[in-house]
């Protein structure tokens, strides 16, 4: 048993599926985008609500912690961040985390830390953020300042010191593991007369947005491993529908041809309904035809070689007889057979060579339109002048004029001599040849006709068949070599025409050439 | 009296020579172009010997031998055959030729063989003993040089003339390679265009005919590149 690799479009397509499922994937880094837009929607609001208070302050037109407290109360925890007023020596004079727990739940760290943590547990979280995780922790690190300055003195904060300096101040900051979680931190100045007389530090964890944001990844990552389920189950379809058929396929080509490169054997032909399928029964008619083709070019060898024996046994037979203690005359006849003979052979490798090779000369022929009516006319005049003294009359009957037939001109003065030369052959003394011509539709039909014997119906579709000859009252060494009319169909069939031997009334043969008119 | 001998085949050229051939040897030669023609003439008399040809429009040979051997099993019938397939036909179908020749055949071979055939049946009518007898015994193997016939233990095995010709050159010494060439000299004294494939051709006839006797025949061995022996088996 052979090793079995996975084809290589096995692969491939496996590739590819994979390929498109990552993509999806891709999209999750789209994601921290949307991330960063949250992240600042919720620095403004933070930024708005610091400002509010800070401005309750200012309303007072003095600093005191007991004001801000008051306020803080009065809000009633409807804010969303933690609020926090300091004085310039760094005192906290006032804390909403004090006062209870705000009324919107998930928004202080613990709780959001604890949710996180929840999710982080699931291995496939973990898996899954992986990468994500690396990203970002590149990416946070390089954009924090100081996500190690956990220093419990709240002015040396860098945000606080801008709101000291009169300015706006923000700042995010990363608290350490086990319990990881993002705070934005902002300090806004309380001015009282112009000066800065308190801070007030709105801080509020991201860790809703993250938490919201990791839920969407765990979902993706879900969604991948799926996609990579069904991708690599998909493959594995295609590749056994379509590779597979195909390792197949071509493990039977090579089996096709044996060690000697010959043919043996061929494609079964496929019940498939797919293009494999469609491959495999166009690759079985590729070696059928093949096949029949080197069949009939074997048969036509053996052919041509077996009608080479009878003459070549003429001719030994005749030498030894020539050889033996004969009398002259004798010694001549044998002599002229031989001759005879000789001729008869090189005439049957001539016209075994044209008919073994007519189907690529007709291809480069050059066809033009041959007016039928006037090639039937000039040959039948020569065949008249050749004839002369045989006795043998020729009729040419025309039922129409400009008979125009693609072909080439001298292919068809060939089928033509070919049927005429028959029919004479056939013919008693001074019998008669009739020709004619007439049309039908898109179709010209051209018919020899002759008085001779006729040919017996049992044969009537083996005259056109190579090396077949009836010629009952023959006279040895004629010369005919069978592939006359073999050769006539195979012209008129190369030209989409078609021909017949049909009795004629009145005792003879009938051949008929039907061939399509140019044009039609 | 002259032999009478029928000769149908269809290529004139082939009929006219041998007939006058024949003749000039003495016999009485009828020739027929086709085997429908022969057939009906010899419904009235049958031919002492006859030379077929295979492929002849009409009726072929092979038609026209079964035909024979319904009427007559011992007239000895020649084949002339331009294929090696046909050859094997001929003998597959087991019509009973006496021998056969390839086209383009010697003459002389012809002849020859035709009068090795006429003996064949003049000596089948004598008694099968006599004191003339020319006998070749090998093991289980005995070959009657005069009537070209063959014989394994008690069965007599249906030779052509050529096939005994060949397995009496290699039975004559036994264990001695004879070449493929020695071989097509033996087996066609008159004849120097036989091909080698022949004698294989032959020698394979001559196994499965002794093989169809006796299963365990192995008496003529072929020695790679060089040719055949007969081995004499231990008896």
């Amino acid at each position: 048993m052979k090793l079995r690799y996975p084809s290589r479009i096995s692969l491939r397509l496996l590739a590819f599926n994979v390929l498109l499922v990552f993509l999806p994937v891709g999209g999750v880094l789209f994601l921290d985008t949307y991330e960063r837009h949250l992240l600042v929607a919720q620095e403004r609001t933070m930024a708005q609500e610091g400002r509010l208070l800070a401005a309750a302050i200012e309303a007072y037109d003095r600093f005191d912690g007991d004001d801000a407290q008051r306020i803080l109360v009065q809000l009633e925890q409807r804010h969303l961040a933690r609020l926090r007023v300091v004085g310039l020596n760094g005192k906290v004079v006032a804390d909403s985390a004090l006062l209870g727990p705000r009324l919107e739940n998930g928004e202080t760290a613990v709780p959001a830390g604890e949710t996180q943590a929840a999710s982080e547990k699931s291995l496939l979280y973990r898996l899954g953020s992986l990468p994500f995780r690396l990203l970002r922790g590149t990416i946070r690190e390089s954009g924090s300042e100081h996500d190690t300055d956990i220093s419990s003195d709240l002015l040396s904060r860098p945000e606080v010191q801008s709101a000291l300096d009169g300015r706006y101040g923000a700042a995010t900051r990363i608290s350490p593991a086990p319990r990881r979680s993002v705070t934005l931190h902002i300090a806004i100045p309380v001015r009282v007369e112009g000066a800065v007389e308190g801070i007030v530090l709105v801080s509020q964890s991201t860790g809703r947005i993250l938490q919201a944001l990791d839920a969407v990844r765990l979902d993706v990552f879900k969604v991948f491993l799926l996609s990579l389920g069904a991708a690599v189950v998909l493959s594995l379809i295609a590749a056994t529908t379509i590779a597979r058929p195909l390792a197949r396929l071509r493990q039977r080509a090579g089996d096709i041809l044996d060690r000697r490169g010959r043919l043996k054997g061929g494609f079964a032909a496929s019940a498939r309904r797919d293009e494999i399928g469609d491959l495999e029964r166009a690759l079985a008619e590729l070696t059928r035809q093949l096949e029949q083709h080197l069949r009939s070019t074997e048969a036509f060898a053996a052919d041509v070689s077996h009608e080479f024996k009878n003459p070549l046994a003429s001719i030994r037979t005749a030498t030894d007889m020539a050889l033996e203690d004969v009398e002259p005359g004798e010694r001549r006849r044998f002599l002229g057979m031989i001759q005879k003979d000789v001729a008869r052979m090189e005439r049957l490798l001539s016209e075994a060579r044209e008919i073994s090779r007519i189907d690529a000369d007709l291809d480069d022929e050059e066809r033009t339109v041959v007016a039928l009516d006037e090639l039937l006319s000039a040959l039948v005049e020569s065949f008249r002048l050749r004839n002369a003294d045989c006795g043998i009359q020729f009729d040419l009957a025309l039922a129409d004029a400009h008979v125009g037939v693609e072909a080439s001109a001298d292919r068809l003065t060939q089928v033509f001599e070919n049927l005429i030369d028959n029919a004479i052959s056939f013919s008693p003394p001074s019998g008669r040849v009739t020709v004619t011509l007439r049309t039908a539709g898109d179709t010209s039909e051209v018919t020899v006709a002759d008085e001779g014997p006729g040919i017996p119906d049992e044969h009537r579709d083996r005259v056109f068949g190579r090396f077949f000859s009836y010629r009952p009252d023959d006279d040895a060494g004629s010369g005919h070599t069978g592939l006359g009319l073999a050769l006539v169909r195979a012209i008129v069939e190369s030209y989409g025409g078609r021909i017949e031997a049909k009795p004629r009334g009145g005792g003879g043969t009938k051949m008929v050439v039907v061939l399509p008119l140019a044009g039609r | 009296m002259s032999e009478r001998i029928a000769v149908v085949e269809d290529e004139q050229n082939i009929r006219d020579n041998v007939a006058f051939a024949f003749e000039r040897e003495g016999y009485r030669v009828d020739t027929y172009g086709d085997g429908l023609t022969a057939w009906e003439a010899f419904q009235q008399e049958l031919p002492e010997l006859l030379i077929l040809d295979i492929i002849m429009p009409r009726m072929d040979g092979l038609e026209l031998c079964r035909k024979i051997r319904s009427v007559s099993e011992n007239v000895p019938i020649i084949f002339l055959t331009s294929r090696d397939e046909e050859f094997d036909r001929v003998l597959g179908l087991e019509l009973g030729a006496d021998d056969y020749l390839c086209k383009p055949f010697s003459m002389r071979e012809l002849l020859a063989r035709v009068k090795v055939l006429f003996r064949r049946i003049a000596l089948g009518r004598e008694a099968t003993s006599g004191p003339e007898e020319e006998l070749l015994r090998v093991g289980n193997l005995e070959l009657d040089l005069r009537r070209y016939t063959a014989r394994w233990g008690q069965t007599t095995i249906g030779l052509t003339v050529t096939e005994f010709m060949i397995l009496h050159a290699l039975a004559r010494r036994p264990g001695h390679v004879k070449t493929r060439e020695q071989l097509m000299n033996e087996g066609y004294p008159h004849d120097t265009f036989v091909s080698d494939r022949t004698i294989d051709s032959h020698i394979k006839r001559i196994r499965k005919k002794f093989v169809a006797v006796d299963d365990s025949f192995n008496g003529v061995e072929t020695v790679y590149g060089l040719g055949y022996r007969y081995t004499e088996e231990p008896s």
